[in-house]
């Protein structure tokens, strides 16, 4: 176990964290590259930019949103101000980052990231509970979208096992295993999933306005691109 | 046909990856961290692959030209440009190459900057840099067709370079001939190094003959390759007669190759049984003789399999002996084998894969080929691509749009860029520590002392000098150097100087034999004679062992120094975590040594080893336990062993001042075979004498006049490392 615990948190930690970096770093160049060739084709160039700063940070407010689904939008903003928290900011990982990085940053007290990392696992079955039990919102989801909630509280719920190894009743390496292990595959994923809109969310208000801006004719490239040429919109 | 180019540029992408990430680390942090190449083997794998086989492998280029331009063989027109193409980016690949090869990569203008006409190796790079220019001009009529490019600029210049093809063609042709045969004539330096069936005053010839059919081969197959990922038909009845041309020149080579070793009375030698010999049979079978035979058969020739494997094994074949020379029968030191790590491979494979990156987008997007072999209409596919590219940034996208658009050739930049980022970060993952993190200190494991019989020389006021067996000695202060060639390690022997030894040092010729401990924790040769039985009398007799073994094993009483001093330099670790929390009683226990349940439980917020290990001190020992508490850290054995001997050395000077000698705590008491200027100048310490007037202790450090690496850090017992 000491040997597999040495090679998540080393040549797969390496691995999955230069994957999500690169990664986002990917998604990034590919949207300004794209949002860039749009921009040279549109057909009308007069973007409305105010107005795009404004809802894009007001996008970025959830608080703005909770007129519309009050519980979701609630349970959403929580889980995202715990799961961005406590990876960051507990004293332990802060002693990681340290060492990685060589920088050092103050600390969350523990009782605090307790009480997070237990929001973040309760917030998570929620989103999941809110999503199941919605027929709406059950005919817009994939599977990524079940699958990615439960994944995330994998490493919470161990790493608060770790904290507290009096009531943990597995061992402790093979806790310290699966927290590494879930978190790298977090990281993994990341850039393969919807995970993904932690960088690409800045831009989505950017991209839909430019939408907008397409040369004319050009929702009959896009039906041919999708192969469905000449079906009725 | 796409299928298979999709995939092959997601591998080519993915090698490419890796590349990248390589080249940071190869740039940041040096050849020393990347390869295996040594001072002692200065080239490797970068210059047999990428330079010595690269220059081969792009020999097509010149072959072709010539076959069309100046022997007017027209129906091969149809190879010159992906011939010429192909030469064009091997010969880049291998300027890139040299880039990663050369310790100080902008030395590679020197040639140019400081010209040294005699040298072959000039010769190679001027030839080198000019056939990469005259290869760009033979090639840029190509890119200048492109519809885009129709500026009256370009179009004269288009025009200029057309009317000087046939002059480009032959400057070709001579760098080509001059320089492969060059490469092979570096080697003349070099005689009595090159195992003698590859060295030849001749081997230029060689070198340049095998570069002729090896062009030929690499056209064989590079059209075999294309037509199956572009999904056309190969010419095969021209292939053909391009193997037997191959055939030919190869038959050259192999009656070249062996009459010269014949004229040279060296041809008994491949007849040897030796591992050479077998190497030497192996490789001109497989780059020469196999081939030469099969490409002779009609049958084998007029077959696509038989023609591409005839020319794959010329290929492999002709690398292989690029490498031979270059490598495996070029003799280096018996101790220092060469073998390149797996990122020099992976660098010259990325190169490759590189280059052909850029060969298939040329032929994609320029008229490699001749216009009917066209893989599909780029323009249609580049429409597509865009539009759905577009909408696959709405976010949040719905479940059914999102995934038809990801496969197929719209999602190209996607995949390619996917494949791009997965082998960067599988290579950082496969860094070794050095790469990542710069050069790591070495651990050097400390072995266990060896108790000999020794003879002690009787001294009056002066600590006894101790004499070895053999042709090692040790004298305290005050003696001078002088070999003692004694056998005291037999009974018979004991305590008298032996007939025709040079006899004692002091001229003593008695000594009293006693046992004592040879030192030599590091092994590297220079050890310290400890005489512990006169020590342990000294100290008090048998109950005193603690007063050295300050700290003991369980149910020990005097663990050695080395079983807990484990590193000669470092500090190791003496506490095992796991097998303490399987003794304690598994998660429970952790609050029994770390202060509570909650926060991160580090070392430092754990209980003191004594704190239950309360034998593990003992009480009247000279080395005071650790303040605060043991934590399990012990320093390196040099810093332990040297805070122990020589701080109760200055002790014992300042208590009996007169009565022991002044030079008792320098270094030289215990390092008396070592040279004191020597032990001076290697050595972190001041000599005693001079630390006395200044009022200070042997183990302080010399202060240090090259920054802070020129000096140790403070010598003290019990020193903390930072964690």
């Amino acid at each position: 176990m000491q040997a597999w615990l040495e090679w998540a948190r080393g040549p797969a930690f390496v691995f999955s964290f230069v994957f999500l970096l690169l990664g986002l770093l990917r998604h990034v160049a590919l949207t300004a590259w794209e949002v860039a060739h749009v921009w040279r084709r549109a057909g009308d160039k007069k973007l409305p930019l105010g107005k795009l700063l404004r809802t894009t940070f007001l996008w970025l407010l959830p608080l703005t949103r909770l007129r519309n689904r009050f519980w979701f939008g609630l349970t959403s903003f929580v889980f995202h101000i715990a799961i961005l928290v406590v990876p960051v900011f507990l004293a332990g990982h802060v002693a990681l980052w340290a060492r990685g990085l060589g920088l050092s940053w103050p600390a969350v007290p523990n009782a605090v990231a307790d009480v997070l990392t237990l929001v973040a696992v309760v917030t998570a079955v929620l989103l999941l509970a809110q999503r199941v039990f919605s027929r709406a919102t059950r005919s817009l989801s994939r599977f990524q979208d079940y699958a990615l909630l439960p994944l995330i509280a994998v490493p919470f719920a161990t790493g608060f096992l770790m904290m507290h190894p009096g009531s943990n009743p597995f061992d402790y390496q093979a806790t310290f295993f699966v927290h590494v292990m879930s978190a790298n595959l977090i990281f993994v994923l990341t850039p393969l999933t919807k995970l993904s809109h932690m960088v690409l969310m800045p831009s989505t208000q950017l991209v839909a306005e430019l939408a907008w801006h397409w040369p004319v004719d050009s929702g009959s490239a896009v039906g041919r691109a999708l192969g469905k040429e000449g079906d009725p919109v | 046909m796409t299928r298979r180019l999709t995939a092959l540029k997601t591998v080519l992408w993915l090698l490419a990856g890796v590349l990248g990430l390589l080249t940071v680390v190869r740039f940041l942090r040096g050849l020393g961290a990347t390869t295996a190449l040594t001072d002692t083997a200065p080239w490797g794998f970068w210059i047999a692959f990428d330079v010595m086989s690269g220059v081969a492998l792009a020999a097509g280029g010149f072959v072709v030209a010539a076959t069309v331009y100046i022997f007017g063989r027209e129906r091969y027109r149809a190879f010159a440009r992906p011939a010429i193409l192909t030469a064009f980016l091997g010969y880049a690949a291998v300027a890139v190459g040299l880039l990663y090869d050369l310790g100080l990569p902008w030395h590679i203008l020197n040639p140019v900057a400081h010209p040294q006409h005699h040298s072959v190796l000039f010769e190679v790079a001027m030839c080198v840099m000019l056939y990469l220019t005259v290869l760009f001009l033979e090639f840029s009529p190509v890119i200048l067709e492109h519809p885009r490019l129709q500026r009256p600029l370009l179009v004269r210049i288009h025009h200029a370079l057309k009317k000087v093809t046939i002059p480009l063609v032959i400057a070709g042709i001579v760098l080509s001939t001059l320089h492969q045969s060059s490469l092979g004539s570096l080697f003349l330096i070099a005689p009595y190094r090159l195992h003698p069936l590859w060295y030849s005053p001749y081997i230029w010839v060689l070198f340049f003959t095998s570069a002729v059919a090896l062009g030929l081969a690499m056209v064989i197959s590079e059209s075999f390759f294309s037509a199956w990922l572009f999904g056309h038909k190969p010419r095969r009845e021209l292939l053909a007669n391009l193997g037997r041309a191959a055939s030919f020149v190869l038959l050259l080579y192999v009656a070249l190759r062996l009459g010269d070793l014949a004229a040279r009375g060296q041809l008994a030698r491949a007849l040897e049984p030796t591992g050479h010999a077998a190497l030497f049979w192996l490789e001109l079978g497989v780059s020469a003789l196999l081939p030469a035979l099969l490409l002779q058969l009609p049958r084998v020739r007029s077959a696509s399999g038989g023609l591409f494997g005839s020319a794959a094994l010329i290929v492999f074949g002709m690398i292989g002996y690029r490498f031979d020379v270059c490598i495996v029968a070029f003799a280096r030191p018996e101790d220092m084998p060469y073998f390149p790590s797996w990122m020099e491979i992976a660098v010259s494979v990325g190169i490759v894969a590189a280059a052909m990156i850029v060969f298939v987008f040329f032929v994609e997007h320029l008229r490699v080929y001749p216009p009917e072999r066209l893989p599909s209409d780029p323009c249609a596919e580049r429409a597509g691509t865009v539009n759905s590219r577009l909408s696959t940034l709405d976010a949040p996208p719905g479940p059914e749009t999102v995934r038809p658009l990801l496969v197929g050739p719209a999602a190209a930049p996607r995949r390619y860029s996917l494949a791009l980022v997965l082998g960067a970060s599988l290579a950082v993952a496969l860094l070794p520590a050095t790469a990542l993190f710069g050069e790591q200190v070495q651990r050097t494991p400390v072995a266990a002392p060896r108790m000999l019989d020794v003879l002690r020389l009787p001294a009056s006021g002066r600590p006894a000098a101790l004499v070895l067996p053999g042709d090692l000695e040790l004298r305290t202060a005050g003696l001078g150097p002088r070999p003692a060639l004694l056998a005291a390690s037999r009974p018979e022997r004991r305590g008298s100087v032996a007939e025709g030894d040079p006899g004692l040092p002091g001229g003593h010729t008695q000594g009293e034999p006693v046992r004592a401990l040879l030192l030599d924790a590091d092994r590297d040769g220079r050890t310290v004679l400890f005489a512990h039985d006169a020590h342990v009398e000294r100290a008090g007799g048998e109950t005193s062992c603690g007063r050295c073994h300050h700290q003991n094993l369980p149910f020990d009483r005097a663990s050695s120094c080395g079983s807990c001093h484990a590193d000669m330099f470092l500090v190791s670790d003496t506490f095992r975590h796991q097998r303490h929390v399987e003794r304690l009683g598994g998660n429970a226990s952790c609050t029994g040594c770390h202060d509570g349940a909650e926060g991160a439980k580090t070392r430092a917020k754990a209980r003191a080893c004594d704190d239950c290990h309360r034998d593990m001190v003992v009480a009247d020992s000279v080395v005071a336990p650790r303040a605060g508490g043991l934590d399990g850290h012990a320093v390196g054995y040099m810093d332990a062993v040297h805070g122990l001997c020589v701080s109760c050395h200055e002790r014992e000077v300042a208590a009996r001042p007169g009565e022991l000698p002044d030079t008792l705590a320098d270094c030289g008491t215990c390092h008396g075979r070592e040279d004191p200027g020597r032990l001076r100048r290697q050595g972190p310490y001041l000599p005693h004498s001079a630390r006395r007037a200044q009022g200070l202790s042997t183990l302080d450090p010399r202060p240090s006049t090259r920054g802070p690496r020129a000096a140790p850090g403070p010598y003290r017992v019990g020193a903390r490392p930072a964690e």
